[in-house]
């Protein structure tokens, strides 16, 4: 046990998260947890990630981890800045190949809300609003989505639609005129889920070391699809967790 | 005179405003105070420019609420720091594509108002369909054909956009009307005194603003020579015949960042926005000092200073530890060396 690498349940995520970016792709990053993400992607196994930041930022090179999608650690380096709306309409024309979001709740369809929780007109928690999500989710050509696994997070329905997913289903997303391929991974601090290509309804993957497929149930507001070949995630590596300590996350903004 | 919500999408009344708009090189050089006392009236439909926190034209928001101007319409693209006077009867609604302060959480002041009822909600964009009706007004056209918003819950909650089909395709596309907003209010890095404003950094939706507002007001960390912007004009994002007033406001996005130049004040924003502005009662009392309290920008500047122990000009110095370098700008001499001088010379003279 004592030679045991030892990670805190966002350590995961971010090491999972990383591990799904190519090199070479672009990533239209959203603001919060996907920012850990990305960066570390760009610093281990996808150092030609091609970034893009809502405030207009693309290809930059970020020393360490910026604080939100306008930091200006988002524009270190970067070759081009954008306007806003040229930002989305390159996402558009087809330059984002993953657009990696947050946000307060995910359904069983992959749509995403950050407008309310509780009816709209009378809300119990007003949220911010899009902001840039549902420009990134209705035009990038696959989406991530992260965040903390718990059953008012991952309802049956979302209580509010502010990026669609598969909407209601299988066809929906086409018949709502949405392009691009729609949610693609799910990365929670207990599992990695996918979508079921016939039902389109969330699909777990792999669950992370110390929880088993039971306990990710109990954690889901809705009944989570089990792969055929679900096993656990492997766990991330020294070199991950080295780079994400010192050169992504130093000050521990997210990762405690 | 009509609703702010109904001069936002006049195509005819945004024109008519600027055809009796000046076009000749006029001295705009005014005091914020001034400025903000003549451009930005009650029940104005108010644009946020810049990204919120970065490049936002702070101290302007701070004197709007100094001056207790009322009912304004709040288009939060892509901040919301303007609703925060609702309370105080300082808006009236807002036409919402982005509320808060990314990590730092929701904007206390705003959260309640809308769930009480007492803050109105006209319309609810994506960052990407406002930037789009504001690229509209820019490109003088009626309305663009959008892939954003299709299929959201968003749709029967804004009354300004439309789902049809596009003639082409025949697929569904979310058309979005040009947005005229009332009054916008820039931070720049320069202006000359005519109002033409260069940046460094993130133009956000500033470019297409600065032709879709009526009226438009351009703080500026320095006022430079004419000559100055004319040799190296290719960051100018605003032409002068835009711009109504130019008010020379060094540090005048903070407690936000400055790209190239300052970085914003992460204590304090975490402060104001999770403990300060929690509550009504903290966020009045909150408003009463450092708002109602302060003569202006550099009053609310020492008193953050004072908190911290620290001198104004030890203050706004450490402030550039996490500034993105200004080399990495172009900025040449500017944002470093003397120009730096000037503005820690200026802010210690107004400071006191």
């Amino acid at each position: 046990m004592s030679d045991e690498v030892v990670y805190s349940p966002r350590e995961m995520l971010a090491c999972v998260a990383s591990r799904l970016i190519k090199d070479g792709e672009s990533v239209f990053v959203g603001t919060g947890l996907p920012l850990v993400g990305a960066l570390l992607a760009q610093k281990t196994q996808a150092p030609q990630m091609m970034a893009i930041y809502e405030g207009g930022s693309i290809g930059a090179e970020p020393k360490v981890l910026p604080w939100s999608v306008a930091d200006p650690l988002t524009l270190y380096k970067a070759p081009i800045i954008l306007s806003m709306s040229s930002v989305f309409g390159h996402a558009r024309c087809g330059y984002a190949d993953i657009g990696f979001l947050g946000g307060a709740q995910i359904d069983m369809y992959g749509n995403m809300n950050a407008t309310c929780i509780g009816p709209y007109d009378k809300p119990t928690v007003r949220l911010t609003g899009s902001g840039g999500a549902n420009d990134i989710s209705s035009l990038c050509d696959r989406l991530i989505f992260m965040g903390l696994h718990l059953p008012e997070r991952f309802p049956e329905k979302c209580d509010y639609i502010t990026s669609p997913g598969y909407l209601d289903g299988p066809g929906a997303r086409e018949k709502a005129g949405l392009i691009g391929g729609g949610p693609w991974r799910v990365i929670s601090h207990l599992g990695l889920m996918g979508f079921d290509d016939e039902t389109k309804r969330m699909k777990l993957l792999s669950y992370h070391s110390g929880v088993t497929p039971e306990v990710i149930q109990q954690f889901t507001g809705f009944e989570l699809l089990i792969d055929d070949d679900v096993a656990e995630t492997p766990k991330p590596t020294e070199e991950e967790l080295y780079t994400l300590r010192n050169l992504v996350d130093p000050n521990q903004c997210f990762c405690f | 005179m009509a609703h702010a919500n109904d001069r936002i999408f006049d195509h005819d009344m945004a024109r008519e405003w600027k055809l009796k708009k000046s076009r000749a090189l006029l001295d705009k050089r005014m005091d914020l105070k001034d400025a903000v006392a003549r451009y930005v009236e009650d029940g104005d439909a108010i644009i946020e420019t810049g990204f919120a926190y970065a490049r936002g034209p702070m101290a302007a928001f701070w004197e709007i609420g100094r001056q207790k101007k009322k009912n304004l319409v709040g288009m939060h693209t892509p901040g919301g720091l303007t609703s925060i006077f609702h309370e105080e009867g300082g808006m009236e609604g807002s036409h919402v594509a982005y509320v808060g302060v990314e990590m730092r959480g929701l904007i206390a002041p705003f959260r309640r108002g809308v769930e009480a009822g007492t803050l109105k909600v006209f319309a609810e964009w994506s960052h990407g369909a406002m930037a789009l009706g504001l690229k509209a007004a820019e490109q003088g056209v009626n309305f663009v054909a959008s892939k954003s918003m299709l299929g959201s819950d968003m749709v029967k909650n804004n009354p300004y956009i439309k789902i049809e089909t596009d003639p082409w395709t025949g697929e569904p596309v979310c058309l979005v009307p040009a947005i005229y907003p009332d009054v916008a209010i820039f931070h720049v890095h320069h202006a000359d005194k005519y109002g033409n404003s260069r940046i460094w950094g993130l133009s956000v939706n500033d470019q297409a603003i600065a032709a879709a507002a009526r009226k438009v007001v351009v703080t500026c960390e320095r006022i430079v020579d004419t000559d100055d912007i004319r040799s190296n004009s290719a960051q100018v994002i605003v032409p002068w015949y835009c711009v109504d007033a130019v008010c020379e406001v060094p540090y005048g996005a903070w407690p936000g960042d400055m790209p190239g130049m300052y970085y914003f004040d992460r204590r304090l924003q975490e402060r104001v926005v999770r403990v300060e502005w929690k509550t009504p009662e903290s966020t009045k009392a909150w408003v009463e000092q450092y708002i109602y309290g302060t003569r202006d920008h550099y009053e609310m500047i020492e008193l953050a200073a004072k908190e911290e122990g620290m001198s104004v000009l030890d203050y706004v110095k450490q402030l550039e530890q996490f500034a993105t370098s200004a080399a990495y700008y172009n900025l040449g001499s500017w944002g470093t060396g003397a120009d730096r001088d000037w503005r820690y010379e200026e802010v210690a003279k107004r400071a006191i």
